[in-house]
């Protein structure tokens, strides 16, 4: 039996996904800036899929600027932001940001502007008076990420977003790991840049989008082409764009059906481990957290060898670290929450999906306990 | 996931001599800051200077866990010069090779062998140095036991220790020293008299 349960890494595209796409890598292969109709008639394809990420973002449809991906859309929005006002260059994020947003913020740095990386609560929140201690009149952007990738935990970026505003900075969200999981509004949470990724909710890799409120001008990040009004050039991606579009037309359906059951399914996952697994613990297991991200540390076991046995039974998760060149770190984001580096060695990641079954969460719940125990049988820190 | 032998893959899953020995002779802990795993290892020497028994524990990833299971096959029944020259190479040979990025995997086993070792060693010169100190003394008692006979060591060994012995009461002899070197040892050292 294949169990998936690494779909924070990435999903598999939904069958309507795959069925709209088509076409575009197919007949309709034209480039959509052209003169001639088999090609501008794209235009209409690559609109109608902007009106569908607005719906799922609450933003109108000028607002949303399509990119190849969260890393893109990260990048974009905090080394342009920066550059609005040259009496506000500074940036505050956060600690357990994902990479994207974390070495923008080192590029930004570099560059002799002010920088803040605010600290974590150990239940993985954001700790608000870090990031209180950080906002200055200097600060032009905070980016906090609505939730985090490998605990699941959620930020309260609502009063995040209000810091900054008193501050007279914009507030930026990565919400690739959210989108489709909880219900968002930029209008409602007032946010002023929030960045997608398709891939992460069934759509296909290489295409995301940047919501930028109307109003905000940002330098583009792309350079050789008038595509996205001259915020993004390069041809358009169509089949790409096609694919987020109804994407995010499934994950409104599928957030109307209360996460079409990922939550219940998780429920079961945690419950069964905590049960079965004697000493297990869930990072972040009294914050709010996503309906489909349990990382869980099984103290004793370290997290490569658990996740190859996982791996011979058909079951793939995955771990903060790896243990590849000998000069790896643990995750960064449990030790942010004070987990020590030995505790942080043995996390491994459970993300569900719309698609994963009861059966398959049962699956695991017979194999990886005695693998679990096995390991602990020999390890030297079990006891 | 890596690409790992079947021998490999095999000593992860089936690893040899697990587990810790109630009462060993050397005993070795050794960790990878790099990476964070920990190892322990376990040996027990006979008195030709065999590892008669090795036991190891791994917090570790695949690679390191067969590496420390393989190098406990090889260990196994070497003395304990020949173990202490089990290279690297040896390990990953043993195991049908290993992905470059893991060597350092391997590198554990040795570090805690030779520290095993050492750990044998500094334990068998304590027996040495209370047993040299008893026979320079040689307090009454012991003296009285030996009387005109002599008595030379002829092997230590950090539980037990061997003397060549001529003359009058053996089981005394054995007695006094037993006592003497429990008093100093802090820990039971058997005596065994040869004639």
């Amino acid at each position: 039996m294949k169990v998936y349960l690494d779909n924070n890494a990435t999903t598999r595209i939904a069958p309507e996904v795959f069925d709209a796409m088509l076409p575009f890598l197919t007949e309709r292969f034209g480039n959509s800036s052209s003169f001639h109709s088999f090609g501008s008639d794209l235009m209409e394809d690559i609109e109608a899929a902007r009106e569908k990420v607005a719906a799922l973002l609450g933003a109108h449809a000028e607002e949303i600027v399509f990119t190849s991906g969260g890393t893109e859309s990260d990048n974009t929005a905090l080394l342009g932001a920066v550059t609005i006002n040259p009496l506000k260059p500074g940036l505050v994020t956060l600690k357990i940001e994902h990479p994207a947003v974390l070495e923008a913020a080192e590029c930004i740095k570099s560059k002799g502007h002010p920088v803040g990386i605010s600290e974590v609560n150990s239940d993985g929140t954001l700790n608000m008076s870090s990031l209180e201690s950080f906002i200055s009149e200097q600060t032009g952007l905070v980016s906090i990420m609505m939730a985090n990738n490998e605990t699941g935990v959620i930020m309260p970026v609502e009063e995040a977003a209000r810091k900054a505003h008193e501050a007279g900075a914009l507030f930026h969200t990565d919400a690739v790991q959210a989108v489709s999981k909880i219900p968002l509004d930029v209008r409602l949470m007032d946010i002023d840049m929030l960045s997608i990724s398709a891939h992460k909710f069934h759509g296909p890799k290489g295409v995301g989008a940047l919501f930028i409120r109307k109003g905000i001008e940002i330098p583009p990040f792309m350079l050789g082409g008038h595509q996205e009004k001259g915020m993004r050039a390069g041809t358009y991606n169509t089949a790409g764009i096609v694919g987020l579009g109804v994407a995010a037309e499934l994950a409104i359906k599928h957030l109307l059906e209360k996460n079409g059951g990922t939550g219940l399914l998780l429920e079961r996952l945690e419950s069964g481990i905590l049960e079965k697994c004697p000493g297990a613990v869930i990072a972040g297991a009294d914050a709010d957290r996503l309906p489909n991200t349990a990382t869980v540390l099984f103290r004793g076991v370290e997290s490569e060898a658990a996740m190859t046995l996982l791996d011979i039974e058909g079951i793939c998760v995955s771990s903060g670290s790896a243990c590849s060149t000998g000069e790896e770190s643990p995750s960064y984001v449990l030790t942010a929450m004070g987990i020590d580096t030995v505790d942080a060695n043995t996390a491994l990641r459970f993300s569900l999906s719309r698609y994963t079954t009861g059966r398959e969460i049962d699956y695991v719940l017979e194999v990886l306990p005695p693998i679990i125990e096995k390991l602990r049988d020999i390890s030297p820190y079990a006891k | 996931m890596w690409k790992y032998s079947e021998k490999l893959m095999d000593h992860f899953m089936n690893p040899r001599n697990t587990g810790q020995l109630l009462n060993p002779d050397g005993h070795s802990e050794v960790g990878s800051p790099q990476c964070g795993d920990v190892m322990t290892l376990d040996i027990k020497v006979d008195d030709e200077d065999r590892i008669a028994e090795i036991r190891f524990m791994t917090f570790g990833c695949a690679g390191a866990i067969a590496a420390a299971s393989a190098l406990t096959e090889i260990a196994k029944g070497k003395t304990l010069k020949e173990a202490l020259c089990i290279s690297n190479d040896q390990i990953v040979g043993f195991l049908g090779g290993m992905p470059e990025e893991k060597y350092h995997c391997s590198v554990m086993g040795h570090e805690a062998l030779s520290m095993a070792i050492d750990d044998f060693r500094h334990r068998r010169d304590n027996t040495s140095e209370h047993l040299d100190s008893i026979l320079s003394e040689m307090p009454a008692d012991l003296a009285a036991a030996v009387g005109n006979g002599s008595i030379r060591i002829e092997h230590v060994h950090p539980m037990r220790v061997c003397v060549r012995f001529s003359g009058g009461d053996e089981g005394t002899v054995k007695a006094v020293l037993e006592k003497k070197l429990r008093k100093l040892a802090g820990k039971i050292v058997k005596v065994i008299v040869n004639r």
